[in-house]
């Protein structure tokens, strides 16, 4: 009897693979056609990492609350800056940040992770790092969630219209996390040294991203970085994906720091223009992702 | 199945690379392109394979270890790309290479069915369907609905054995992974692989159990070293492979003898040694003569 499948069942395989155009094509009808596939693996992931906490999945939202205080009470307390309205200026970047660092952690390992299933089922490999920062997306929208119970309790005198500009640089955000999670997480196949160097170097990332200090504002933020860097330095720190994405975020929940540093301007539209060419840079990103994911694809089950 | 075969390789060679295994490390990569050609980079686990399977047929595949039994199932299922040559499979395919692989330990056994299921690329509602027999099969009671690391390793086994047998495929490919469950459960599956072989179209069969291949298959191939030496009846391909398998340990027996008393120079285990020199076609070096002959130390 013939099942119906929803993958194609007869094949022919040979050593010829296709052009790089013929690859994203593939990649394209695997990720659709297996769709769900897809979401059995995010429900598992999710469940996952649900039931081995006493909290469960309350973390999604704890984990960047609490990273907000901590480092509330360095820079406030220990350090002694005051910026208006602290807490929801660090929320506004530590969110998203969250974000893309667990994303990107969970990508790196998601191929790795399931040796025994790549050496015995054919499936298309795609479905794992797409599914592992797909199962992310749901961490994100609880804590808009928050962000919007923040700006209407404690924060009325920030929130305006701009806060509907969230899923488009969101979106934006979640293209360059694929396409550098395709990547990350193929390489990991080979060289398992990417999953180590990987947290680091996202640490290093997030210190080098406005995320607990902007560019707005000269009075004692800013200034000490541009002191240190110089103005090359200044420049690359501005043309650093994250810069334009945690402006936005910021600009769009927060708004602005003033001159002085002592008051600010209410929730604005992002940089529409920054923001485009980052989507340019990272559908860039996405494509060459999914050539080189495909490209080494078929050695997986022979490496691991 | 339009055409006249279910499966068909020609020329097919795999090729593993040594370059990167499991544990390869930046730090290995770099210190490998310092010395660079030393030491063979690749090997080919098959090469040359024309094997055409028609419709029918029940092909069992036998031979030594490492032969690449086991990585002609792979290619055979799509999981592995040939290296050289081009693979064709006429229909649907299932492995029963995998009977837990695909298991996630959060969710519960009915959940796994169905996320076996789009694991091998099965429609939500054929599998809906199945999902009740597959079920009744496991017969593991009220565990069907507990995380599946509630199971014992049994109680996996079987579900994995239901889940594994409830797709009818055409083609059928088969490891040798039939051992599972209790004695019951066993007898049950037996009859169940019985059926499942009788109901596909072509089925081949990995086995280092000799009465598999002949109880079940009408055709036997005996690859060595990634090639066919021996192709047709189950029971004359079988009698060679015995053969062969006699000869080779009859040279361990050689060699063993040859290393404790001081015969043969090298050191190392006899099956590897052997091994080594099948591969080479190199002789062990030496069985040297009498006179030479220097006894190794004891260790």
């Amino acid at each position: 009897m013939q099942i119906a499948t929803e993958a194609p069942s007869s094949f022919r395989s040979s050593a010829v693979r296709p052009g790089a155009l013929g690859l994203i094509r593939e990649a394209l009808a695997e990720t659709f056609g297996r769709r769900r596939l897809i979401r059995h693996l995010i429900s598992a992931d999710i469940r996952r990492k649900g039931s081995d906490t006493l909290l469960g999945n309350v973390w999604w939202v704890l984990d960047p609350l609490l990273q907000m205080t901590v480092y509330l009470i360095l820079l406030s307390v220990i350090l002694r800056r005051s910026t208006p309205d602290f807490p929801l200026f660090l929320f506004a970047a530590i969110l998203p940040w969250k974000w893309f660092a667990s994303s990107i952690n969970d990508a790196v390992s998601s191929v790795v992770r399931q040796e025994r299933l790549i050496k015995q089922v054919q499936f298309p490999k795609v479905v794992l790092p797409v599914s592992a920062v797909a199962a992310e997306v749901l961490n994100l929208a609880f804590g808009f969630v928050i962000v919007l119970l923040m700006l209407a309790v404690f924060f009325p005198a920030h929130a305006t219209i701009n806060v509907l500009w969230l899923p488009v640089i969101a979106a934006v955000q979640f293209v360059f996390t694929l396409g550098l999670a395709l990547l990350v997480s193929a390489i990991n196949v080979f060289y398992r040294d990417v999953g180590i160097l990987s947290g680091h170097l996202i640490r290093l990332w997030f210190f080098l991203s406005p995320a607990i200090w902007s560019f707005d504002s000269s009075a004692g933020r800013f200034g000490a970085i541009e002191e240190a860097l110089g103005e090359a330095g200044v420049s690359l720190l501005r043309a650093n994906p994250f810069a334009v994405l945690l402006t936005a975020y910021r600009d769009v929940i927060y708004g602005r720091v003033n001159e002085a540093g002592d008051g600010f301007t209410p929730g604005q539209s992002p940089d529409l223009i920054a923001l485009g060419m980052l989507l340019l840079l990272s559908i860039g990103l996405l494509i060459l992702g999914t050539i080189i994911f495909k490209r080494l694809e078929p050695a997986f089950a022979k490496v691991l | 199945m339009p055409s006249g075969f279910a499966i068909q390789t020609r020329d097919l060679g795999v090729r593993y690379s040594l370059r990167f295994t499991k544990k390869t490390s930046i730090r290995r990569s770099f210190a490998r392109l310092l010395k660079r050609n030393r030491g063979e980079k690749s090997f080919w686990a098959l090469r040359g394979l024309s094997i055409t399977v028609a419709p029918g047929e029940s092909v069992g595949i036998i031979g030594p270890n490492g032969a690449g039994k086991s990585t002609l199932l792979q290619v055979l299922a799509g999981i592995i790309m040939p290296s050289e040559g081009i693979v064709e499979v006429n229909g649907h395919v299932s492995t029963l290479l995998h009977l837990q692989a695909g298991f996630d330990q959060e969710l519960s056994g009915r959940e796994n069915i169905m996320l076996a299921g789009a694991l091998m690329g099965i429609d939500h509602k054929v599998m809906e369907e199945r999902q009740e027999s597959i079920v009744d099969f496991a017969d593991i009671g009220a565990f069907i609905d507990a995380p599946l690391r509630t199971y014992s390793s049994g109680m996996r086994a079987k579900l994995g054995f239901s889940i594994a047998t409830a797709v009818d495929p055409d083609i059928l490919l088969l490891d040798e992974v039939l051992q599972t469950g209790d004695e019951a459960f066993r007898e049950k599956s037996h009859q169940r692989i019985a059926d499942v072989l009788g109901a596909a179209k072509a089925v081949v069969l990995v086995s280092h159990d000799m009465s598999w291949i002949t109880e079940f298959c009408n055709r036997a191939i005996l690859l060595e070293r990634g090639s066919i030496v021996a192709d047709g009846k189950p029971d004359e391909v079988v009698a060679t492979h015995m053969e062969h398998s006699e000869h080779r340990k009859q040279k361990y027996r050689e060699v063993l003898e040859g290393m404790r008393s001081g015969r043969i120079a090298v050191r190392g285990r006899p099956k590897q040694l052997v091994r080594e020199a099948e591969r080479t076609g190199r002789q062990i070096p030496a069985i040297a003569p009498e006179d030479e002959r220097e006894p190794l130390a004891r260790p």
